[in-house]
């Protein structure tokens, strides 16, 4: 019982952060050079990693993909396949796995360090907004910089992809590329870009509220971290499952008929 | 982080073995993350066969394959690389901060003026209890999400639990466990070796904790990406 009470506290007390923050968006002047300040020192930091994690990705599913089609004899669909299982599924997923690692553990240990050594207490004590100088630039910036990670990531996974294809199923890379666009739509792609969108705004939320309600001390930091990652992954996978199916009702809705 | 893995591997077969300290960290990996890694994984899959499901008809316009194809994609791959990456974010970045505090308040040299190898004390009971218990909850998470499949397909796709089973039956192969059983214990065994490779090189200060089990996170998740790839084209050769 204990238990269910204190997710159902850290629930609501993530949520009434994020309605903080979206007034201090809305409602008072954005800093725009910290917002881009930030977006580039998300980008540049994880753009090797994300890119990294995306060739290996797509290789893992070509793999995978041609294994299975092999034995229907139905290579030639293999690329397609691949792409769209990454474009729409697994790429958002994972790229969001490796954000809440890299950007999500370290956004929340700066704020954690911030708050036990008082650095936000000085920042309101000089009269400024903590929420409009701290937070919301860097909310923005990890959702806005997580779609140019995404585009980074699916084009290495597709480029992995190719390559595996070359090298294990025997598939060439015109032959890889050419059902590319008749199986991936429009809408996987931007099924895939509302599901990225989605775990950027979880995470940017996760971090800068578990980073800025850190207490006691170099310990509490070290705390922070663990549970930054541990409740990111967990919101993640939930939050998937959750846009999957609305998209699934929403798509259903505009189309008249179950897909 | 060559020689790390070295001593480790030494470390584990000669004495003194800490049987207590084995099973203190067993529990703390396989009881404590039950819970979480068993939620997370049945969304997964449930979210990977509705997917599969979308694919199939889009392809061949009829999913009778849909549940043998799943089945093995969630056995391959999905079971034991999700296990892995939540294990890493929670039980390694926690020996991370472990290890680096034992580290900064100077412990570790403590261990070493007592005459014990602190390799031999940290990393070698929590290796092996990292790579038992991450195949252990591998195989479970592989069967929790079969069984979540198993009610997701009969409530949004239509086909009876028999139906799914006979096509399973007809996919996967008793390898299949076995091989997912491997890569779990690869996984499990770079979780702890990264964390106490960046636990035990932590600098001085507060800075120096968070950065490490920043690292630790990255780097252990990169590596079971990189070494998943690697085993899954290894095996592949072996069906």
């Amino acid at each position: 019982m204990t238990l269910f009470i204190s997710i159902l506290d850290e629930v609501g007390g993530a949520l009434l952060f994020l309605q903080k923050i979206l007034r201090s968006l809305f409602y008072k002047k954005i800093k725009i050079h910290e917002v881009f300040e930030q977006i580039w020192k998300v980008t540049a930091d994880s753009f090797f990693t994300t890119a990294m994690a995306g060739f290996f990705v797509g290789a893992i599913m070509t793999v995978q993909f041609a294994l299975q089609m092999k034995e229907f004899g139905a290579l030639g669909y293999l690329g397609g396949l691949a792409t769209s299982g990454t474009f729409r599924e697994v790429g958002p997923l994972l790229i969001a796995f490796m954000l809440s690692g890299k950007v999500g553990a370290f956004t929340s240990a700066e704020l954690g360090t911030m708050r036990v050594t008082e650095q936000i207490d000085a920042v309101r004590c000089l009269g400024a907004d903590p929420m409009q100088e701290i937070i919301a630039p860097r909310f923005l910036g990890i959702i806005i910089s997580s779609f140019f990670l995404l585009g980074g990531g699916l084009i290495m996974s597709v480029f992995g992809g190719m390559l595996m294809g070359y090298a294990f199923a025997g598939v060439n890379f015109e032959e890889y590329l050419r059902h590319v666009p008749m199986i991936v739509s429009p809408v996987s792609i931007l099924s895939g870009v509302i599901k990225c969108g989605a775990f950027a705004l979880v995470l940017a939320t996760i971090c800068t509220f578990k980073g800025f309600t850190t207490t006691g001390g170099a310990k509490g930091v070290g705390r922070a971290v663990v549970a930054t990652s541990v409740s990111t992954m967990i919101c993640i996978v939930v939050v998937d499952w959750m846009t999957s199916f609305l998209g699934e009702v929403i798509l259903q809705m505009i189309r008249g008929y179950r897909s | 982080m060559i020689s790390l893995i070295a001593e480790t591997m030494t470390g584990v077969f000669s004495p003194p073995f800490r049987r207590k300290e084995f099973f203190q960290q067993l529990y703390f990996v396989a009881n404590k993350s039950l819970i979480i890694i068993l939620f997370c994984v049945s969304f997964a899959a449930i979210v990977t066969i509705l997917e599969s499901s979308f694919h199939m008809k889009l392809v061949i316009q009829n999913d009778s394959m849909v549940p043998g194809f799943a089945a093995l994609l969630i056995l391959r791959e999905l079971g034991a690389i999700l296990t892995a990456l939540l294990l890493t974010s929670r039980v390694g970045a926690g020996y991370a901060s472990e290890v680096g505090t034992m580290q900064i308040t100077e412990q570790v040299d403590a261990f070493k003026m007592l005459g014990i190898d602190p390799v031999n004390y940290l990393v070698v009971p929590r290796f092996l209890a990292c790579v038992l218990g991450c195949m252990m909850l591998t195989i479970i998470a592989n069967m929790t999400c079969i069984f979540s499949a198993i009610i997701v397909s009969q409530h949004y796709l239509g086909y009876t639990p028999s139906m799914f089973l006979t096509s399973m039956d007809r996919f996967v192969q008793f390898q299949d466990m076995v091989f997912a059983a491997i890569k779990g214990a690869c996984f499990g065994g770079v979780i702890p070796i990264v964390a106490c490779y960046f636990g035990f090189r932590c600098q001085q200060g507060a800075e120096g904790v968070g950065r490490a089990t920043t690292n630790t996170v990255v780097v252990a998740s990169i590596a079971i990406i990189v070494i998943d790839f690697i085993l899954s084209y290894t095996f592949s050769y072996l069906y």
